[in-house]
């Protein structure tokens, strides 16, 4: 599904992606793990084709595409999707008519017919249903004025309408309450698929007390310094980041893959 | 540009004012013609001296270099109107600035009249408000032309406590008029509890030029309702001047919307006096203004008396090298205690070259008011763009997304959901493109 290789990337023209390389095969959930800095929502945000973030090394293979040669909204179209740490309000613009809009685009790059509002409708209650989302956030304008929790839940959703191939979730469980974290995670859950890779960036471990990983790495000053299973997260949440830095015992768990 | 009482143009209007002796009417109007004409001789073009003009220079007026004619036969001929903007209880039509056809007689309780034979059904209250207008001044130099030229002019009175339903106005050019600059005057009165709705709707057919300047009069009665809606999407080669004027008494609501789509020079000048207690008037608008277009909103309210409300809202949406002008005052007079005030007006550049000047003024002499104002100009959030194209948008549909909703948010005050969608619709067919960050489009 996706391969990172050597990737550099600098921001304002500091290096924050020092060499970063990652493999994910279709079906696979993989946790991004390390402490503040480590350039965790640099990965997300070079994926999905942020202005800003340029890369100076390295590829990006995307189901066998050279992702960095997309426009973001091309990058949307073949599937990627990134759920945004802090997504954006705006306003005016009606959170429906916005995914519509949005998922007839996919569509129609995809030589897909455009759904009319009876059939998006149709696709919108399920899955609000599905997620156990209250429909006033439909009748809202994209995020605007929306709770932390109900923004996070909106990306959430909009990933279920849109069911793209690779998703990123940026810090999807920050600023969430417990029942929250779970309804967020619940809907994560219900979408892994066979032919669905997941990326969930984090800081803690609880999310993943509820989104299992296949694959735990930490990422630490731009590289990936250790991967492993599930249990490498627990570790993590034991020791803090702090073995790191002194010196390097990288517990490459790799039999842990599926 | 020298703009002294010398220029050229006014000394043709000048001229133009003295052979127009067959200017008729009741004695008391041709004194009062005469004295405009003397002011408007006077005072000369507006320059960038003058304070209510700064931002709006009058060069493409004095390019069209229009005469201003009598009351010759200067309608009709070949003028073509716009389908209607919205169905409506009644239509009048003005053609090169005259009244076209018969007046419709076909709102119960709604007196419909040319100006001639409404000064002689209401001949006090007429001549009252046309005595008691401003003409003094380079900044009142149209209205003084207006007034020296009056002849043509459509008089609407509204019984008390009639609801009388809708009067959309068409407003046309032909082209042969567009060396004309067209005076006409519209004086509404409504009764005490009598509520109307006007839709003014200035089209053109083909790429017209031509000169137009209206003044508007309004006498709001106690508990007097009326919604007044423009919109204008005329050619570039059109000078549009308007001046409304509404006096409000107790309890009398004003509320109007204007749009702007179109026109080459196009000024708004809207001037409310809540005279009663707890009068209202909302004065909202959007301009969506491209290449070398100019609009200008002045809009005035004076809170005269307690428990009044007024709020200004608009937008502006700038590309290409156009310019737009906002100046909104509102002057809260002494014992006017208890007023309520909300100013506001956010514009966007979509261009470098677009240029907006943009001032709220509020001055309060009252106590216990509130009183709110801000004005922004800006940039499309390229940080809602990039989340959007993450979605699948193309830029392109990102900035346009984005620009009408701007926009909506003025459409979206209107009562009248289907009109409000259509001229919605409008915006959305004139906004010009962005600037694409990525060249995608």
């Amino acid at each position: 599904m996706l391969e990172v290789k050597d990737l550099h990337a600098t921001v304002g023209g500091k290096p924050i992606l020092k060499g970063l390389s990652l493999e994910i095969a279709d079906g696979e959930v993989h946790a991004i793990m390390g402490p503040n800095g480590a350039g965790k929502s640099t990965l997300g945000n070079v994926i999905a084709g942020r202005e800003g973030y340029e890369v100076t090394a390295g590829e990006v293979i995307y189901r066998g595409k050279n992702l960095l040669e997309l426009e973001p909204e091309e990058r949307a179209c073949e599937g990627v999707f990134l759920a945004f740490q802090y997504p954006v309000e705006i306003p005016g613009v009606n959170n429906t008519y916005f995914l519509r809009a949005a998922l007839n685009a996919q569509r129609k790059y995809r030589g897909e017919p455009e759904l009319d509002s009876m059939q998006f409708l149709k696709l919108v209650r399920e899955k609000l249903q599905i997620l156990h989302i209250n429909d006033d956030l439909m009748h809202r304008a994209v995020n605007e004025g929306f709770s932390g929790g109900e923004k996070k839940r909106n990306e959430i959703f909009q990933m279920a309408v849109l069911e793209p191939s690779l998703a990123i979730l940026d810090e999807t469980d920050s600023g969430l309450d417990i029942d929250a974290l779970r309804l967020v995670a619940e809907g994560v859950n219900r979408l892994r698929a066979e032919d669905r890779a997941i990326i969930v960036v984090t800081h803690y471990q609880r999310l993943l007390d509820h989104i299992v990983p296949d694959v735990v790495h930490v990422l630490a000053d731009g590289k990936i310094v250790a991967s492993g299973g599930a249990n490498l997260a627990l570790k993590l949440e034991e020791e803090g980041y702090a073995w790191l830095e002194q010196g390097g015992i990288v517990p490459l768990n790799v039999e842990n893959r599926p | 540009m020298d703009t002294s009482p010398t220029t050229p143009l006014v000394e043709k209007w000048s001229s133009d004012f003295r052979s127009a002796h067959n200017l008729q009417g009741p004695e008391w109007m041709r004194e009062l013609q005469a004295s405009a004409a003397a002011q408007f001789s006077a005072s000369g073009l507006p320059t960038r001296k003058t304070e209510a003009w700064k931002y709006t220079p009058v060069r493409a007026l004095e390019t069209l270099n229009p005469s201003v004619s009598g009351p010759a036969p200067r309608a009709r001929q070949n003028v073509i109107f716009p389908e209607p903007v919205c169905p409506a209880g009644a239509v009048a039509d003005i053609g090169n600035g005259c009244l076209a056809g018969d007046l419709p007689d076909t709102i119960a309780g709604v007196t419909l009249l040319p100006l001639a034979k409404g000064l002689e059904a209401y001949p006090e209250k007429l001549q009252g408000m046309l005595a008691c207008v401003d003409l003094e001044g380079a900044a009142r130099i149209f209205t003084a032309l207006n007034t020296a030229f009056l002849d043509q002019g459509l008089v609407v009175h509204v019984g008390e406590n009639v609801k009388a339903g809708s009067l959309l106005i068409r407003w046309a050019f032909s082209d042969e008029q567009k060396a004309q600059l067209n005076n006409f005057r519209i004086l509404l009165l409504l009764d005490p509890g009598a509520e109307l709705e006007i839709i003014e709707q200035y089209e053109s057919a083909g790429e017209t030029a031509g000169a137009l300047n209206v003044v508007t009069q309004i006498d709001l009665a106690e508990g007097a309702v009326l919604k007044h809606i423009r919109v204008q999407s005329e050619s570039d080669g059109v000078v549009l001047l308007t001046s409304t004027s509404v006096e409000q008494a107790a309890g009398s609501n004003y509320c109007y919307s204007g749009f702007d789509l179109g026109g080459g020079l196009v000024r708004h000048e809207l001037d409310s006096i809540l005279a009663g207690t707890g009068a209202e008037a909302g004065f909202n608008g959007a301009f969506i203004l491209d290449r070398k277009r100019h609009v200008d909103n002045h809009v005035s309210v004076e809170h005269a008396a307690r428990g009044c409300s007024s709020t200004q809202f608009f937008r502006g949406v700038l590309g290409g090298s156009s310019r737009g002008v906002f100046n909104g005052r509102a002057l809260i007079s002494p014992g006017a205690d208890e007023s309520k005030v909300k100013q506001s007006n956010a514009n966007l550049l979509l261009s470098t070259l677009a240029e907006m000047d943009t001032k709220p003024e509020l001055e309060i002499y009252a106590d216990e008011v509130e009183a709110a104002h801000g004005a922004t100009v800006g940039q499309l959030d390229e940080a809602a763009i990039f989340y959007m194209r993450s979605r699948g948008l193309s830029d392109k549909q990102a900035r346009r997304m984005l620009t009408s909703a701007f926009c909506h948010a003025v459409t979206d005050r209107i009562e009248d959901r289907v009109l409000a969608e259509r001229i919605a619709g409008m915006l959305d067919a004139v906004m010009p493109d962005g600037l694409p960050a990525t060249g995608d489009s």
